[in-house]
């Protein structure tokens, strides 16, 4: 009476965590650049970090199939929205664009956990986070993937911006300071990696503000 | 949903300077239900020897009444008190026993040991013991448990650095797992006394 089940997935789970925090006139996004597949790892240095627009930088952990397609996508999304409106999309705009693209995969989703970090036109950070299906929400800070879990209440702890869980919902962007932002980002993924087997080798950091975009890269743990 | 997970609960042990501090949520569900917002899963054994289980409360409870009852019968013959170490192989010798049936529960233990060195250790269901010199956890929230006491701790805290320490990586953990929760039981043993706290966080 049971239905068979099929012995093959489309899916695998290349693991890693991504985070992302708002500040003033900030936004930080992180992601570490291990690729596992099992209890393998397939590459120490991949980044799973994309620009979709001068101010929206995509991280996304899960499949990375499904992630490199989904980035593709995006990409010349934005690429025709500069041919008919001859600007660049804001990051509150890209946000919707990418809710809209994984539900137009609703039933056959896109295995892709998404935090889409940015500037808005006003030049403040804005985070916005997603499940695999587009439900999303602008948040202050977030945490996705395997180390998730790990990461999220030490966010909450340390940040003092008001927690997304807290009602009524306040204004999410954290008071710290850029370097002392930065600083956050790296014990995190330390402690990630400590904890969780799909995190670690080395943590690309993107950092965004008025002056511009620049990168850090700092290693982690390699077992 | 899995029977460890039918309780729901938070356990997490770490070791100072001298001293151990050993806290626990509060909350007792039967699945998305809370039944009682004020559930006891530290148990002192002797004052300088606690005992945490996570898990399902019927085998917490049970277990500890068959420690209790075996601790005793050690002070009669003994007359002394059980050495964590000691009271850690009993605990992991009695749960093996149900190899096949196992109580469903996580204990956390944490002692004063021999010149009042601080002992902790965890283990699964089975009895395997996990000895650490940092911190252990337990329950449904263990794995933002991890990543709390992971940044925060630091070796040879003293008992008041330990106590905030412990008591901030608790709340944040048990405020993102929807099964603990209403507060925490914070004990913090040094060799001279015993302070039990009741930290207030998030009730839901």
């Amino acid at each position: 009476m049971t239905k068979e089940h099929a012995n093959w997935s489309p899916y695998d789970n290349n693991g890693g965590t991504c985070v992302a925090i708002a500040g003033a006139d900030y936004c930080v996004i992180a992601a570490d650049t291990r690729m596992s597949t099992g209890y393998s790892i397939l590459t120490r240095d991949y980044s799973k970090i994309c620009k979709l627009a001068d101010k929206s930088y995509m991280a996304s952990s899960g499949f990375q199939a499904d992630v490199k397609a989904l980035q593709k996508v995006l990409s010349s999304r934005h690429l025709i929205y500069q041919h008919q409106h001859n600007k660049q999309m804001s990051c509150p705009a890209m946000a919707q664009l990418l809710s809209n693209t994984l539900y137009y995969k609703r039933f056959f989703p896109y295995y892709a956990f998404n935090v889409l970090g940015g500037l808005d036109s006003e030049g403040k950070g804005c985070v916005f986070t997603y499940d695999a299906v587009g439900s999303y929400e602008r948040v202050g800070y977030s945490a996705q993937g395997s180390g998730a879990t790990l990461i999220t209440p030490f966010l909450d702890n340390q940040l003092k911006s008001p927690s997304p869980l807290l009602l009524p919902a306040k204004d999410a962007v954290t008071p710290l300071s850029e370097a002392e932002a930065v600083d956050l980002v790296k014990t995190c993924f330390a402690s990630a990696t400590e904890r969780d087997i799909y995190t670690g080798d080395s943590v690309e950091i993107i950092i965004l503000n008025a002056k511009g975009v620049r990168s850090e890269t700092e290693q982690l743990r390699k077992d | 949903m899995s029977i460890f997970e039918y309780n729901g609960s938070a356990l997490v042990a770490m070791v100072g300077k001298n001293c151990f501090a050993i806290a626990s949520d509060r909350r007792l569900g039967v699945q998305l239900q809370t039944i009682a917002t004020d559930f006891q899963r530290i148990f002192k054994i002797h004052d300088k020897l606690f005992l945490g289980l996570s898990g399902l409360g019927s085998d917490a409870q049970t277990l500890h009444q068959r420690l209790v009852f075996r601790h005793k019968l050690y002070q009669l013959r003994e007359e002394r008190d059980m050495k964590p170490e000691t009271f850690a192989s009993l605990v992991s010798a009695m749960l093996y026993e149900k190899r096949f049936g196992p109580y469903f529960v996580q204990p956390v233990i944490a002692g004063l040991g021999e010149d009042d060195k601080p002992f902790i250790c965890t283990m699964d269901s089975i009895g395997a013991k996990e000895l650490a010199k940092d911190f252990v956890v337990a329950g449904t929230a263990s794995e933002s448990l991890y990543g709390a006491c992971e940044s925060m701790f630091k070796p040879d805290m003293d008992h008041e650095e330990l106590f905030e320490t412990i008591s901030q990586a608790l709340v944040s953990s048990i405020d993102r797992d929807c099964l603990s929760g209403w507060g925490g039981h914070v004990y913090i043993v040094t060799p001279t006394e015993v302070t039990e706290r009741i930290l207030k966080g998030r009730m839901d």
